[in-house]
């Protein structure tokens, strides 16, 4: 794959962590993650063609398996099971939202994060965005109020500094990717569970109704 | 070779507290299995004074500080094992849980031990982080272990905010490994490849790094602001977790930021990094000392505390030289005592059944053997003489006291602080009239041992430190200095 299609993919992972933002279906933003991790999937696959390394084949396979296609059924299944259909609210309204992804995504490209996006001068812009990506991660984590979208948040984070790492020229051996890759997939399982307890002990994914602990 | 007999026994114990349905048996292979760790760390710490650092193989190395944590981890370990058979039996006899959960909680027990090793002797920072992620995901179950809404919000924020936290300081990992340019034929960047490697960092970059890994791993220490999980979890996790989580996890993670920290100084030099830890232990002691004087429940109390102490470590490492010798020490004690101190509460909120310090009085003529052990805890984690965390709180102070003046008195004033809110609930919780219905009378002797076992060790070395340990804590402090 060329770097200008890489570069057209890293586009794509931030529009859909746009998306998150701007949803308010849960379905749809389970499928956007589903997206979001397909394309760090085509990463991986374009350097296993430069590497031909069997392992990376297989970082594909498994990412490909936990995080393209079981974590979106997961989150789906959850969706359906409880109607879940509109997600919770934010606690920045649409306007001052779409502002702050504008100010996150312009202080990414600032010339004081440069000595971080020209760690590869050749990726500097995508090295911007893929740092773009991680701010409005931490920014839809904090902004959402609901549990699936604080997932979300986490994941697309993830895949934010996986994307960083691709085009830093960063990546690990395999065999770690692999043990990162079972951890997120436990992360994930563990998480879903834990939303399923959230619904059943507060009736709602809203996470600022969760106020017993204090003093 | 040491590490894979521990790593096998506690896998083979995992096993059997997932298959086998009888109690005894799981109870019984529990605390065996804390007692080979003990006795194999032990060995482990002879052959790492003896002659440098233990790498059995290529993934796993532990140097003097890494011994030290993983010597003060079996301890605490024996220890909860031995503590939590009695615990868990009260609490299935008073119907707070059934056999499964007993069966849950010595699974995930003995899999956050298992991942808390592997933190420790990991010598890929790769495989550290895989390491330290595991922890959070071990023992997430384990703070929602009653299942009650506030058990479910605890583990929730410990989860959400570990993990972004962790992300954080995955990033940082990799920003170092810009200085690597020539891996190794497996692919695999170890930490001394990075250390040899720091002259060829970008010193900016650097300095990025060492923010990102510092505010995530320092959100698995506690490290203000970032310690808003703590008095949750604390709070809502079983006794002998808040234990674990307080006396083993937090100086790993604090070991795993004091190994960056190496690299960052090599890079920049030690200003940069120095000056962050002075700020961030200066931030957890005066906000912890702040929320303590009005604490409502005392399990936060703990929670408070450890943040406290995270924040006279990072201070002494921040301070350096004496200070840093003196953190070690001081992280030590810390471990030791806040087990202790997690038994006695655990003591009480068995007899009070509840955790609010306004519920529990006269604790004194209630449990007098239990009263006296968080007292002497409370005196020995306050920092009052003669016990050990007053003379390395007083070593990390005046290695400070020259160069930081102004933040040494401030330490100083807030620590004061924290012994007069600490005192204010001790003596509201331990005197005066106990409530009517109360029972009078120590639960069991199985509650009593290991807390007494665990004041004992702090008070022996607070006088005498056994030469083996003096040789490795030395090391250490020269070191991570």
């Amino acid at each position: 794959m060329n770097q200008i299609f890489l570069q057209f993919l890293l586009g794509i992972m931030f529009l859909t962590i746009v998306f998150l933002h701007l949803s308010k279906k849960n379905f749809s933003a389970s499928i956007a993650y589903g997206i979001q991790s397909l394309v760090i999937v085509l990463f991986f696959l374009n350097s296993f063609f430069e590497t031909n390394n069997l392992a990376i084949l297989l970082v594909v396979f498994l990412m490909l398996i936990v995080k393209v296609i079981l974590a979106p059924l997961f989150f789906i299944r959850l969706i359906k099971k409880n109607a879940l259909a509109f997600s919770v609210s934010t606690y920045l309204n649409t306007p001052l939202t779409i502002i702050s992804i504008a100010i996150l995504t312009f202080i990414a490209h600032y010339q004081k994060f440069s000595p971080l996006t020209s760690i590869v001068p050749a990726n500097q812009d995508s090295l911007s965005l893929a740092l773009s990506a991680m701010f409005l991660s931490l920014f839809l984590i904090i902004n959402r109020k609901g549990a699936l979208s604080q997932i979300l948040g986490v994941l697309s984070l993830e895949n934010s500094i996986v994307a960083f790492v691709i085009f830093a020229g960063l990546e690990q051996n395999p065999a770690l990717q692999i043990g990162i890759m079972f951890n997120i997939g436990i992360w994930i399982l563990i998480a879903t569970i834990f939303m399923s307890m959230i619904l059943k002990h507060f009736g709602t994914l809203n996470v600022s109704s969760m106020n017993n602990l204090k003093g | 070779m040491e590490i894979l007999f521990i790593f096998t026994t506690i896998i083979i114990t995992i096993a059997i507290s997932i298959f086998v349905k009888r109690r005894s048996v799981i109870e019984f292979f529990s605390v065996l299995t804390a007692l080979v760790v003990l006795f194999e760390s032990g060995a482990i710490a002879l052959k790492v004074s003896s002659v440098g650092n233990y790498t059995p193989f290529g993934l796993f190395s532990v140097d003097s500080l890494a011994v030290i944590i993983l010597l003060v981890i079996s301890f605490i370990n024996l220890t909860v094992a031995i503590y939590s058979i009695a615990y868990l039996r009260q609490e299935t006899a008073k119907n707070i849980i059934g056999f499964t959960r007993v069966r849950q909680y010595f699974t995930l027990l003995n899999t956050f031990l298992l991942a808390m090793i592997l933190a420790i002797g990991a010598n890929n920072p790769i495989l550290a982080w895989i390491s330290v992620e595991a922890t959070t995901l071990s023992t997430a179950f384990l703070i929602s272990f009653y299942n009650k809404p506030s058990a479910i919000e605890g583990a929730w924020k410990y989860l959400i905010i570990n993990s972004v936290g962790l992300l954080l300081g995955f990033f940082g990992t990799m920003l170092y490994f810009t200085a690597v340019k020539f891996p190794d034929e497996s692919g695999l960047i170890d930490w001394q490849l990075l250390l040899n490697s720091a002259s060829q960092l970008n010193p900016v970059v650097a300095k990025i790094a060492f923010v990102f890994v510092l505010v995530g791993y320092g959100t698995k220490v506690g490290l203000a602001p970032m310690h808003t999980w703590k008095p949750d979890a604390y709070s809502k996790a079983p006794n002998p977790i808040g234990a674990l989580l307080s006396g083993a996890l937090l100086p790993i993670a604090f070991m795993i930021i004091l190994k960056f920290k190496r690299i960052t100084d090599a890079a920049v030099g030690q200003g940069f990094s120095q000056h962050l830890l002075i700020v961030f232990g200066l931030l957890s002691i005066v906000i912890a000392a702040l929320i303590m004087f009005n604490a409502l429940n005392y399990k936060r109390l703990l929670a408070y505390s450890s943040i406290e102490n995270a924040g006279v470590m990072a201070l002494g490492f921040g301070f350096g030289g004496m200070g840093a010798l003196a953190a070690i020490l001081h992280l030590i004690y810390h471990s030791l005592v806040k087990g202790a101190m997690f038994f006695s509460s655990g003591n009480l909120l068995l007899k009070y059944s509840s955790a609010r310090i306004a519920n529990i009085k006269g604790a004194t003529n209630v449990a007098p053997i239990t009263s006296t052990l968080f007292i002497v805890g409370f005196l020995v984690v306050t920092g009052v003489p003669p016990f050990g965390i007053f003379l390395t709180k007083m070593q990390i102070l005046s290695a400070g006291i020259e160069s930081y003046p102004l933040i040494s008195i401030i330490a100083l004033f807030f620590t004061l602080l924290v012994f007069v809110g600490f005192l204010k609930h001790t003596l509201a919780m331990f005197f005066g009239e106990k409530p009517k219905g109360i029972e009078v009378g120590e639960n069991n002797i199985w509650l009593i041992l290991p807390p007494i076992l665990l004041l004992t060790s702090i008070i022996i070395l607070s006088f005498y430190i056994p030469s083996f340990l003096s040789a490795l804590i030395n090391d250490a402090s020269v070191i991570y200095k």
